[in-house]
C-alpha cells in the first residue's frame, strides 16, 4: 500500500458492505477530521444524552412529586432546595447509587460509541462517502475486547502514577510546612502533585493513541499499546499539547456558563429553554474537542504505524 | 464558638434566675427554662403586628445609643505579666486579681476557674464530654494550669497564701477546671479582696481553642479567673465543659507579654505600651469593660491594619494568606457598622482578628472580648462565603455573649443563638440570596442553612435549656444555632424587619454590660412585639414549638344546575345530571396549621386563566377554607408562597394542584440531566 497525493491507492482489501461501494476503506491522515463527522460527534452527544437522562429522569420524578413541581427548588436562597434534600435525602441516596452504577457502566460501554466515533473518523465507504451508522457503530463493537485491555491496563497505571504523586507530594508539603507555612507549602505540594498528573496525562495521550491504532489498523491491544508509545515518543510535546490545550478548551464553557447560569435563571419558560440550549452546547462542544483530539490520535499514530494498515485508503469526501 | 456540635454529660448547674436589673423589666418570665406558666395567647391580641405593638415601658427606650452605659461595673480586674516560653510551650503569669464582692451577701470561698486543666487529662469534665467535632480527640500533647500561690489581702489583714487549702477537684471527680478557695475571713459586700497570684501554664498542642502548632501560640482560657458571683451571693462557678465555658463579671484588663522579639502578638485590648529589650518583645494591653482575655503570638504573621468605624481593626493571617484576609477585612467594613447600628455602638478602640493555618484550625471559630478567631483554607473559592460567615459570627459574639454578658452554660441560646440570627441576618443584608454559596447559578443562604440545620432535632428537646442538657451534641448545634436563629428570623419575616431588628436591638443596648437572662429577652420582644408574638417566642423555645402549613386540597368544579325535576311557574322542569350553568367555577383551597405555633401567611391561588389571588389567613385556627365562585378553575395554591415561616416543619406540603394534579419538573431534569452529562464526560473513555 503507497500513498499517492492525499489518498492511498487501493491494494488490499476493503471492510464489509453488502453493496459495491459499500464497504469501508482507511482515509488518508489529512481527511480525518472532526469538523467532516457532524453526525458521529451528534451520536456521541445522544448517547451521552440518553444515560444523563436515564440517571437524571427518576431524580426529576421525585422532584416533581416534592411540593407540587420543582419551581421552589430553583428559587434564589435555596430554602427549598435543601428542605427537600434533608426530607427525601433516602430518596435520593437511592437514585445517587443508580447514577454511580449508569456511570460506571457508561465508563466500560462507552468505549463502543467512541470507538464507533473514531471508525468514523478513520474509515470511509469506498465511493468517498462517510461509514454509515451502523457500519460505524460494528467497527466500534469489533474494537470493544482490545479497548477494554487497554482500558484496565492504563487506568491501574495512571491511578499508579497518582498515587505515587500524591504520596510524594504530601511528604513534600509536610516537610516544607515549617519553613514556607501552610499556604506556600501547599502551593509546593500543588505544583509536585501537577507534575504527576501531567506524566498521568501523557499516560492518557498514549491510551488514546493506542486506541486510536486498534481502531485504524485493527491490531491486538498490546500491537496497539506499542503504537501508542512509539507515536507518544516521536513527538511527546506536540502530541501532550494537541491534547492539554483541547481539554482546556473543553473547561472554559463550562465554567462560562455556570458564571452566566444564575443570571439566566432557568425558573421556566424562556429562559429555562435558553439555559437548555446553551448547556447543551457546551455537552455538543466538548465532545466535539473530544472527537477533534482523537482525530488528532488517528493522524499520528497513522504517521507512526503506516505498514500496519491492512485495508486501503482514500482521500475521502 | 462558631457551630460547635458538642454536648456535656455532666448535671446541669442550674443558675438563678437573675433578678430584674433595668427599668420596666417585668418579673421573671421563666425558672430555669423549665417551670413555665404559659399564657394563652390572648384573644384581645391583634393579628397584626401592628396592632399588637404595645407602648414601651417607662425609661430610655434604648432604641438608639442615647442611654447606652459607658461602662460596667468594674468588678473584676487582672494586671498580670505574662512570658511565653515558645520552645517549651510554658506560660509564666503572675499579678493581681482586685475582686469587689457586688452580692448583698459575705463571702466566705471564692470559685477560680482553671480551665486550661480541661486538656491535662482524659479525666476532665471537658474530654468526659466527647461529643463530636473538634475538640473530641485526645490532644498529642497535654496542657494546664499549676498555681503556685494565692496571696489574700483584704482590710488590714495581713496578706494569706490561700492556696493550700484549695479544693481543686471534688471528691470522686477528678475534674481541675472548677477550684474552691476557703477563705481566712468573709468578704463583706462591696468589700475589696486583692489576690497576689503566681501561676505556670503549659499550652497544650492546639485543642478546641488553645495551645501551640510549632512556633504558632495561641492562648486562650490561660490564667486562674474567678467565676462570677450572682447577686443573691452564689457563685455561678462550672468546670469547663465540652459546649460552654463563657460567664464572668466585667473588669478591666492591664496583661503584659513577654515574648521573644521576632514574635508578633495580637491580644485583647490597645497596646498602651510597646518595647524590644534584651530579645524580647514586651507588649502592655489595657482594655476596660470586659470579662476576658486571650492573646496570639507567632513569628510567622502577617499583618493588615484598618480603622473600620472608627474601631483599629488588626488582622493576623499566615503567609499566603493575602486574599482571604483582604475577604475578612471586607466582611468587617460591612459588619463593624452593620451591628454598631443595629445592636448598639461597639465601645472598644480596637479589634482584632486571627486567622489561624489550617494546621491549628482548632483554634479558629473562637471569641474573646476585642479578640476573635476565624479560618478557612486560603484556597477557598469567592463563592463559598465560609469565611465571611465564620468572621461575621465571631465579630457578632462581640455583642451576643461579649457585651450583655449572658450565661453560655445555662442559656447557650442566648449567646450562639442570638448571634447565629444576627450573622445569617448580617450576611442576607449585605450578600443577599446566595449569603453561604454562590457557585454555578446555584444560590443558598445562610438562613436557608440555619433553617434546615434547625429543623433537625426540633421535636427531641427544647431550645432554651443548658448547654450540658442536650441529649447530643448534634442536638445542641442544631437547637442552639440553627432553630434560635430560624425562630427570630421567622419573626422578622413575619411581622417585620423593624420592629424585630429593634426589639433584638433594644435587648443588646439596654443589658449592655448587665448579664440578662432568657426573662429579660422575651420582656423585650413582648414589649415591642406583643405579648401574642412574645408567647409565640416563649413558646418556641422553651416548648419545642413547632408549626408545619400544608396546602390539603385544591378543588375546582364547572358549576352545574341541581339535577332532578322541578316545578318552576306551573311547568315541570327536567334537569339532567351535569347540566352547566354560566359555564363558571366553584373553586375550593383547604389549607392546614399543624403544630404549636401560629403566624399568618399568605394564600397563593393560582387559577386557569393564568392570574393569581393572594389570600391572607391569620394562621390562628387550624384549618382554614378558601372557597369562591369565579369564571376560572384554580389550578394550584400555595401556602407562605414567599417563604417567610423559615421554621416551616415541610416546605413539600406548602404546594398542591388542583385534584392531585402534578406539575412539571422540567427545572430539575435540565439541570441533573446537564450535571449527568458533564459527569458522564469525566468519567467517559
Amino acid at each position: 500500500m503507497t500513498e499517492t497525493g492525499l489518498a492511498y491507492r487501493a491494494t488490499g482489501p476493503a471492510i464489509g458492505g453488502d453493496r459495491p461501494g459499500d464497504e469501508l476503506v482507511l482515509l488518508v491522515p489529512q481527511a480525518m477530521r472532526a469538523r467532516r463527522h457532524p453526525r458521529a460527534i451528534a451520536g456521541v452527544w445522544a448517547w451521552e444524552t440518553v444515560l444523563a437522562l436515564l440517571a437524571s429522569g427518576p431524580t426529576a420524578v421525585l422532584a416533581r412529586a416534592a411540593g407540587h413541581g420543582d419551581g421552589p427548588l430553583w428559587t434564589a436562597g435555596g430554602h427549598a432546595l435543601l428542605d427537600w434534600l434533608w426530607h427525601d435525602i433516602h430518596g435520593l441516596r437511592a437514585l445517587l447509587s443508580g447514577a454511580e452504577m449508569v456511570l460506571v457502566l457508561a465508563a466500560i460501554a462507552g468505549l463502543v460509541p467512541m470507538a464507533a466515533l473514531m471508525a468514523a473518523l478513520t474509515y470511509a465507504r469506498r465511493d468517498r462517502r462517510a461509514a454509515g451508522f451502523v457500519q460505524s457503530l460494528a467497527a466500534g463493537s469489533r474494537a470493544f475486547p482490545p479497548m477494554v485491555l487497554l482500558l484496565v491496563l492504563v487506568e491501574v497505571l495512571q491511578a499508579l502514577v497518582v498515587l505515587a504523586g500524591g504520596g510524594l507530594a504530601f511528604a513534600v508539603e509536610r516537610w516544607a510546612h515549617a519553613g514556607l507555612g501552610e499556604a506556600r507549602a501547599e502551593q509546593v505540594e500543588g505544583a509536585v502533585f501537577l507534575l504527576f498528573l501531567t506524566a498521568a496525562s501523557l499516560v492518557g495521550v498514549m491510551h488514546d493513541l493506542a486506541r486510536a491504532a486498534v481502531v485504524r489498523f485493527r491490531v491486538t491491544w498490546i500491537r496497539a499499546l506499542g503504537l501508542g508509545a512509539r507515536t507518544l515518543r516521536a513527538s511527546p510535546v506536540v502530541l501532550w499539547w494537541s491534547w492539554a490545550w483541547r481539554a482546556l478548551a473543553s473547561v472554559a464553557p463550562v465554567l462560562a456558563v455556570s458564571a452566566v447560569a444564575s443570571k439566566i435563571g432557568g425558573r421556566g419558560g424562556f429562559a429555562l429553554g435558553f439555559l437548555f440550549a446553551l448547556h447543551q452546547s457546551v455537552v455538543g462542544l466538548r465532545v466535539g474537542l473530544r472527537a477533534s483530539w482523537l482525530a488528532r490520535a488517528l493522524r499520528a499514530v497513522d504517521r507512526a504505524g503506516g505498514n500496519e494498515r491492512r485495508v486501503p485508503a482514500i482521500e475521502g469526501s | 464558638m462558631m457551630r460547635a456540635v458538642r454536648w456535656s454529660a455532666l448535671a446541669l448547674l442550674a443558675l438563678a434566675s437573675l433578678a430584674p436589673q433595668n427599668e420596666g423589666v417585668s418579673v421573671p418570665l421563666v425558672q430555669r427554662g423549665r417551670d413555665l406558666d404559659l399564657p394563652a395567647p390572648s384573644s384581645a391580641d391583634a393579628a397584626t403586628p401592628a396592632a399588637a405593638f404595645v407602648t414601651p415601658l417607662a425609661g430610655p427606650a434604648y432604641d438608639d445609643d442615647a442611654a447606652l452605659p459607658a461602662h460596667a461595673d468594674d468588678v473584676a480586674d487582672y494586671t498580670l505579666i505574662a512570658t511565653l516560653d515558645p520552645i517549651a510551650h510554658t506560660v509564666h503569669g503572675e499579678g493581681t486579681i482586685t475582686w469587689r464582692n457586688t452580692s448583698t451577701r459575705p463571702v466566705r470561698e471564692l470559685w477560680l476557674h482553671l480551665y486550661l486543666n480541661a486538656f491535662k487529662n482524659e479525666r476532665s469534665a471537658f474530654f468526659r464530654e466527647r461529643v463530636g467535632g473538634r475538640g473530641s480527640e485526645a490532644p498529642e500533647d497535654w496542657g494546664w494550669i499549676d498555681v503556685r500561690k494565692l496571696v489574700l489581702r483584704a482590710g488590714d489583714d495581713a496578706p494569706v497564701d490561700v492556696w493550700p487549702t484549695a479544693e481543686v477537684h471534688r471528691a470522686g471527680d477528678q475534674d481541675e477546671t472548677d477550684a474552691r478557695v476557703p477563705l481566712p475571713r468573709a468578704i463583706e459586700p462591696d468589700e475589696t479582696a486583692h489576690l497576689d497570684v503566681v501561676f505556670d501554664d503549659k499550652l497544650p498542642i492546639v485543642v478546641e481553642r488553645t495551645g501551640y502548632r510549632g512556633h504558632y501560640h495561641m492562648v486562650g482560657q490561660w490564667f486562674p479567673k474567678l467565676a462570677r458571683l450572682e447577686h443573691d451571693g452564689t457563685w455561678a462557678h462550672f468546670p469547663f465543659h465540652h459546649l460552654a465555658e463563657f460567664y464572668a463579671d466585667y473588669g478591666t484588663y492591664d496583661v503584659t507579654l513577654d515574648v521573644p522579639a521576632d514574635y508578633l502578638l495580637g491580644a485583647t485590648g490597645p497596646v498602651v505600651e510597646s518595647h524590644v529589650t534584651g530579645g524580647r518583645r514586651i507588649e502592655r494591653h489595657v482594655q476596660t469593660d470586659v470579662h476576658d482575655f486571650a492573646w496570639t503570638a507567632w513569628d510567622a504573621w502577617h499583618s493588615a491594619r484598618e480603622n473600620i468605624d472608627g474601631v483599629e481593626v488588626t488582622l493576623l493571617y499566615p503567609p499566603g494568606f493575602a486574599s482571604l484576609a483582604q475577604r475578612e477585612l471586607e466582611t468587617l467594613r460591612f459588619g463593624l457598622p452593620y451591628y454598631s447600628a443595629h445592636y448598639g455602638r461597639y465601645p472598644y478602640e480596637v479589634l482584632t482578628v486571627v486567622h489561624p493555618q489550617e494546621d491549628a484550625g482548632e483554634s479558629g471559630g473562637m471569641e474573646y472580648p476585642t479578640f476573635i478567631t476565624t479560618g478557612g483554607m486560603w484556597t477557598t473559592p469567592p463563592g463559598l462565603l465560609a469565611p465571611e460567615i465564620v468572621t461575621l459570627h465571631e465579630m457578632g459574639h462581640q455583642w451576643f455573649y461579649g457585651l450583655v454578658g449572658t450565661n453560655e452554660l445555662a442559656w447557650p441560646f442566648l449567646d450562639e443563638g442570638l448571634n447565629e440570627f444576627a450573622e445569617q441576618d448580617g450576611m442576607s443584608k449585605w450578600r443577599g440570596d446566595g449569603s453561604a454559596l454562590d457557585l454555578g447559578g446555584l444560590e443558598v443562604s445562610d438562613a436557608a442553612l440555619c433553617a434546615v440545620s434547625g429543623a433537625m432535632g426540633v421535636h427531641d428537646e427544647a431550645v432554651a435549656q443548658a448547654a450540658n442538657a442536650f441529649s447530643t451534641g448534634q442536638n445542641y448545634g442544631s437547637l442552639v444555632y440553627g432553630r434560635t436563629a430560624s425562630v427570630v428570623e421567622t419573626l422578622r419575616r413575619v411581622y417585620g424587619d423593624e420592629p424585630v431588628m429593634r426589639a433584638l436591638g433594644r435587648y443588646a443596648r439596654r443589658f449592655r454590660f448587665q448579664h440578662p437572662g432568657p426573662d429579660e429577652l422575651l420582656a423585650v420582644f413582648e414589649e415591642v412585639l406583643g405579648s401574642r408574638i412574645g408567647a409565640t417566642l416563649r413558646r418556641a423555645l422553651f416548648e419545642k414549638g413547632w408549626v408545619d402549613y400544608v396546602v390539603d386540597g385544591v378543588t375546582a368544579e364547572e358549576v352545574t344546575r341541581a339535577a332532578g325535576v322541578f316545578d318552576r311557574d306551573g311547568q315541570r322542569e327536567k334537569v339532567e345530571t351535569g347540566q352547566r350553568e354560566g359555564g363558571g367555577w366553584d373553586n375550593s383551597v383547604l389549607v392546614r396549621r399543624r403544630g404549636t405555633l401560629a403566624f399568618p401567611v399568605d394564600v397563593d391561588l393560582m387559577l386557569a386563566d393564568g392570574t393569581t389571588r393572594r389570600e391572607h389567613w391569620d394562621g390562628e385556627d387550624e384549618s382554614r377554607r378558601f372557597s369562591w365562585r369565579g369564571s376560572s378553575a384554580v389550578r394550584s395554591a400555595a401556602v407562605d408562597p414567599q417563604d417567610h415561616v423559615l421554621i416551616d416543619a415541610n416546605l413539600e406540603n406548602n404546594r398542591a394542584g388542583a385534584d392531585g394534579r402534578g406539575a412539571s419538573a422540567t427545572r430539575t431534569l435540565e439541570r441533573v440531566t446537564y450535571w449527568m452529562q458533564l459527569a458522564l464526560q469525566a468519567v467517559s473513555p
